[in-house]
């Protein structure tokens, strides 16, 4: 893999019991890109998420991120070293304020609260959730969730960040909203890698698509060649189409 | 406002007037003081970082034997005891909550491996001649030394249970209000959440465990020093554990001041029924039992949940 990359996956395998959910899979995200990670329901993504975070050890494979081996770090550790992620079903801290979930976020480049403080003001109104700062996050809407997932990701100062499907149950206005914020979050100096089934929105920002099918990588390149590959088309229409 | 003047009157009340009560009304300050207490240092660990320890007998224990052993044996102040069993208290709880959180063992599992550490302290404790045994450890009656912990009267201890009581909500205050309290009551919320956000949750919650059990240790050397008597059922068995997160858990579990609250209203029922009801074995227990229930149906969120619902 090329020199300069930020996150290198190398020849990944993830089995869970008999089942192999992602197998010899690799990727690399440079700094500064956008990278698509695009499949069927059921091959991999996400799973290839919770390897890059920690929450999963890697069966064989490395996995590298500033040229250091991540494999076996806890997730605080990962997200310390400026690898942050969102979860595809919205965690947020329901008992604690819109502000107070985000500072979780900040304390990880500041032991102060005050900075913590502040640093979460500015990523929320960053986000567009300014307004919603002192409300309980159990009373936010799904949209402000999926914001707040990205705030708090955010917050802790990543140069990478993962996006699980922040799009997904939002209507076409807002999934505008979101490739506007994504945007702005690149235009920022941050990386990011990115699952989503929102097509349109996939296609417009990403630079490179990764496409997994059952745990494997089956196509690679700009977005236009991704969409006319062949065997991208059979991934999605199914085998017998 | 109204809540800094109302702070500001009950602490005056509680510094004033205990000279003037009688020494029954003392006995049961005293008991609510030591029960809120143990409830605030509970409330670090179960309330803030959601780990329900059902066995924070262990530390109380691990504090009363301490300095009661240290003193009868080699002659040590109770007051240097005190500090002595609370390092001892926390360096079990972190043993202990190393051993629970490194395997995984959350919510219900973790508060029975805190039971299970408890029960095998006070087996031990109860098998164990050179700690007494269970006839337990008696401090012989002598004459009032205060550097020996040892006061003539019931008023000094009700002032030392006070100030204990009162830094356990200063220090919950300022846990409250710092990365750690934030960290705690993220992993209580979400755990894995918490740690893709950067938070390290076993080193947080083992410096809960730290913290609360130092504290509930230094519980266990008042009660020592106070009642002069201590058995193994006394200070390593259930009901100590129990007490000290009913009060959390009825005041308010994760609020500053939900155990002072929750033991102002719980113990005094207590005590006033058990002397209401003599001679009727059990019953006091079982009026006792009632009021817990019907806090815990209406007010799932504590007394304290009932006063901000008050407020908003």
């Amino acid at each position: 893999m090329a020199d300069g990359m930020l996150l290198e996956m190398d020849g990944v395998t993830k089995r869970f019991g008999g089942l192999t959910a992602v197998n010899r899979f690799s990727l690399g995200v440079g700094a500064g890109e956008i990278v698509g990670l695009i499949g069927p329901n059921g091959a991999g993504k996400t799973t290839v998420f919770h390897l890059l975070s920690g929450f999963h050890p890697p069966t064989e494979g490395a996995i590298r991120f500033k040229g250091a081996s991540i494999v076996g770090a806890k997730p605080h550790a990962i997200c310390r070293r400026g690898l942050a992620r969102t979860f595809q079903i919205v965690q947020p801290f329901v008992n604690l304020t819109t502000l107070e979930n985000v500072m979780v976020g900040a304390f990880n480049r500041t032991d102060e609260v005050t900075a913590a403080r502040a640093r979460a003001a500015e990523v929320l109104d960053f986000v567009g959730l300014g307004a919603r700062r002192d409300a309980p996050a159990r009373e936010l809407t799904l949209p402000d969730r999926k914001r707040l997932e990205m705030a708090r990701g955010l917050a802790t100062r990543p140069e990478l960040l993962l996006l699980d499907e922040v799009m997904s149950g939002l209507n076409p206005t807002e999934v505008e909203e979101i490739i506007g914020l994504i945007r702005r979050i690149h235009a920022q100096g941050v990386s990011l890698l990115i699952i989503e089934h929102v097509m349109r929105a996939i296609m417009a920002l990403s630079q490179r698509i990764v496409v997994l099918h059952h745990g494997e990588k089956i196509a690679e390149g700009p977005p236009e060649a991704v969409a006319r590959d062949a065997r991208v088309v059979e991934a999605y229409l199914g085998e017998d189409a | 406002m109204v809540a800094e003047v109302l702070g500001a009157v009950a602490l005056g009340l509680l510094l004033a007037v205990p000279p003037w009560l009688p020494p029954y009304f003392l006995e049961i300050l005293i008991s609510v003081l030591l029960f809120a207490y143990l409830g605030s240092a509970w409330n670090i660990l179960g309330g803030y970082a959601g780990q329900f320890s059902f066995g924070h007998a262990a530390y109380f224990g691990i504090g009363a034997y301490t300095s009661t052993l240290l003193f009868l044996r080699l002659g040590v102040s109770p007051w240097l005891g005190m500090v002595a069993g609370g390092g001892l208290a926390a360096a079990f709880g972190l043993a202990a909550g190393y051993l629970s959180f490194r395997y995984g063992l959350r919510g219900p599992y973790f508060s029975l491996v805190t039971l299970a550490f408890a029960e095998m302290l006070r087996v031990i404790a109860v098998n164990t001649k050179a700690v007494g045994s269970s006839l337990g450890l008696v401090i012989p009656s002598r004459e009032a030394a205060p550097w020996s912990f040892v006061f003539g009267g019931k008023l000094p201890y009700y002032y030392v249970i006070l100030a204990m009581a009162l830094g356990a909500v200063w220090i919950t205050r300022r846990l409250e209000r710092s990365k750690l309290g934030y960290s705690l009551r993220a992993i209580r919320e979400n755990e894995d959440a918490a740690e893709a956000a950067g938070v390290d949750a076993l080193g947080m919650k083992l410096r809960a465990m730290a913290l609360s059990s130092f504290l509930t240790a230094l519980g266990g050397t008042f009660y020592a020093q106070y009642f002069a008597y201590i058995d193994p059922t006394i200070t390593f068995g259930p009901a100590v554990s129990i007490q000290g997160l009913l009060q959390a858990i009825v005041g308010g579990a994760g609020t500053v001041l939900g155990p002072l609250l929750g033991s102002f209203v719980l113990t005094p029922i207590s005590e006033l029924s058990r002397a209401a009801i003599r001679g009727r074995a059990g019953v006091d227990v079982m009026v006792y039992g009632l009021v817990l229930i019907l806090v815990i149906s209406f007010l799932p969120n504590g007394l304290m949940g009932w006063v901000r619902r008050r407020r908003a």
